[in-house]
């Protein structure tokens, strides 16, 4: 008796899960339990055979860039989050000039103080316009800080010994380009070709929304990093450097050519300096277009500015940085070098 | 994506991050020695963000729907683009990247300058066997203290890579790194007296430089030569790269 007495009770009083939240994400963790279950079972089925040197030499730079990239954008995101979250709007326009065209320079300067590099640089400076910080100046800033600031200025001094010139129009062409790139955005732009990301605009306490856009950033400009990581990987396996020798004699050419090996190639540019060094057959003007087009147009920034700003905004940025880079380059290596 | 998947991505990579630092010395094929404390913090950033997802998640499940978790207001759905971040974590635990190694020394056939030393180079002491990179070996046989080399005997630790061009040739090859294994450069020491040891095999090689018909060597030409006396396979060394 008492037994079925039980059973009816329990037929009665569904559990108070039932019926509240079923179509949680109904499909992607399963999707990710079987991620997860490929995996376990790759690792012992397919790992024996994944051995080729080609693909090794491909996984080891894929893996390197990332890994290496991962400290840089965690704390970009970071920082970027904390701004939203944190510093008031009002800050930013007290800090900066109120007329623009001043304020794109002030920006640009500014990045000389944030120690990272590129992969750093794009959420800090979409966290700065979402806080109305003006798009040109953001942009200048998002430019200058990674060729600038203390770090790389060091890493280029100590790669260059007794060539400290080398730092000089490094960092004075890198500053160039960066505000004069912030200007022409701020006189030609339209700010429908720029997509702003919109920030959660947090109800509750202001971690909570800090955790959120943190968690936001890492995932979308992670995304994009790992595209612009396995691009630069199969350059860099694919493209043989031989060839490069056979140009570096002839004078505008060899710049073109170190300044598109600086994009394919996507090197941190904490580290850009010590490559530029190894390549002893090119000129100093070429090695300084490789160290300022480097910081400011590669693979990995290519996918990760698409994916912040939009492709229409991509699209127009990308070659005028590169060409602007290119020319200041020249000019600066025929007057410093 | 909804935010129980979000999650479980941070922590699939902040722990692949964790993995290859802490419990394994497998970072080391990738970066700089330097880099490991950097990669333990944000692999625990990236794994917290990870945890506080699936916390709030499960609270979520008990609380109100106002927090609109499944992908009606605009940030909760994380873009398609984040299921790439698995990637990585793919390499990392299918193919296991080994260092860089015989393959991508022998695809630079032109010779790189190894990173200038800042300060000269000390007098090698007679009469014992002086450690020391290939970086500084060819670095010293390329620059003005080529002298310095002349009798003396030195250890290297690199790799073998047959040469492409000469038949009998090989080479010590070992990458140099600034920051990653991007970066990398191959240096090369060509070895004399000794019969190569199948390609990619660790080897430490103790022998005297042989100096150039020509007398000086242009740096960033061609590979300096080494007269070997001994040759010791070993296992791959902790810190692959120079």
């Amino acid at each position: 008796m008492s037994e079925r007495v039980e059973v009816e009770v329990a037929e009665e009083v569904p559990p108070p899960e039932w019926g509240r939240r079923q179509p949680l994400g109904a499909v992607s963790p399963w999707i990710f339990v079987v991620v997860v279950g490929l995996l376990l079972l790759g690792r012992l089925v397919f790992a024996p055979y994944l051995t080729a040197p080609a693909l090794q030499a491909w996984a080891t730079i894929f893996v390197a860039i990332c890994v290496q990239a991962l400290p840089f954008l965690a704390f970009g995101v970071l920082l970027s989050a904390a701004i939203t979250a944190f510093v008031p709007a009002s800050f930013w326009t007290r800090a900066l000039p109120k007329r623009p065209f001043l304020a794109v320079p002030v920006a640009g300067a500014a990045g000389a103080v944030l120690p990272g590099c590129e992969c750093a640089s794009v959420p800090v400076a979409s966290g700065l316009m979402s806080r109305g910080v003006t798009p040109a100046a953001a942009l200048a800033f998002l430019l200058a800080s990674p060729a600038i600031n203390p770090v790389v200025v060091v890493a280029t001094v100590v790669a260059f010994p007794g060539e400290p010139m080398m730092a000089v129009a490094r960092f004075g062409a890198s500053l160039v380009v960066a505000v004069v790139a912030g200007w022409v955005w701020l006189r030609f732009g339209r700010t429908d070709w720029l997509r702003i990301p919109s920030r959660p605009v947090g109800h509750g306490p202001k971690w909570r929304s800090f955790v959120e856009a943190m968690r936001h950033d890492f995932l979308h400009a992670g995304g994009f990093l790992v595209v612009g990581g396995a691009t630069a990987a199969t350059m860099n396996v694919v493209v043989p450097r031989a060839w490069l020798e056979s140009v570096a004699g002839i004078p505008v050419l060899s710049v073109l050519v170190l300044a598109l090996l600086a994009v394919i190639l996507s090197i941190c540019s904490e580290a850009d300096a010590f490559v530029a060094a190894s390549l002893t057959a090119f000129s100093p003007t070429a090695k300084l277009a490789f160290l300022v087009v480097g910081p400011m147009v590669d693979l990995k920034l290519i996918a990760l500015q698409t994916g912040t700003f939009g492709r229409r905004f991509a699209a127009r940025f990308i070659p005028l940085t590169f060409v602007l880079a290119v020319v200041v380059s020249m000019a600066a290596g025929e007057v410093l070098l | 994506m909804n935010r129980l998947t979000q999650s479980m991505i941070l922590i699939l990579l902040g722990g692949a991050v964790l993995r290859i630092t802490t419990v394994s010395t497998t970072y080391l094929n990738y970066v700089k020695p330097g880099f490991r404390p950097f990669l333990i913090a944000a692999g625990v950033v990236v794994l917290a963000l990870g945890v506080i997802g699936l916390v709030q998640e499960w609270r979520g499940a008990h609380a109100d729907e106002h927090d609109g978790h499944d992908g009606h207001d605009g940030h909760a759905h994380a873009p398609g683009v984040a299921w790439l971040l698995t990637l990585p974590v793919f390499a990392i635990f299918l193919i296991a990247p080994p260092a860089l190694g015989a393959f991508s020394a022998k695809s630079e056939e032109a010779q790189a300058r190894p990173v200038a030393a800042a300060e000269p180079y000390d007098a090698l002491a007679a009469g014992q066997v002086n450690e020391m990179t290939i970086g500084e070996f060819v670095g010293r046989a390329w620059g003005e203290g080529a002298d310095s080399l002349a009798g003396r005997q030195v250890r290297l630790t690199g790799f073998a890579v047959p040469s492409q061009k000469k038949k009998d040739r090989w080479y010590l090859a070992r990458i140099q790194i600034a920051c990653c294994a991007a970066d990398g450069v191959a240096l090369k020491v060509a070895v004399l007296d000794a019969d190569m040891p199948p390609e990619n095999t660790w080897v430490e090689v103790v022998g005297t430089w042989k100096r150039p018909p020509s007398g000086r060597l242009e740096p960033g030409t061609i590979a300096p030569e080494l007269t070997v006396t001994s040759l010791t396979s070993i296992p791959q060394p902790v810190e692959p790269y120079e």
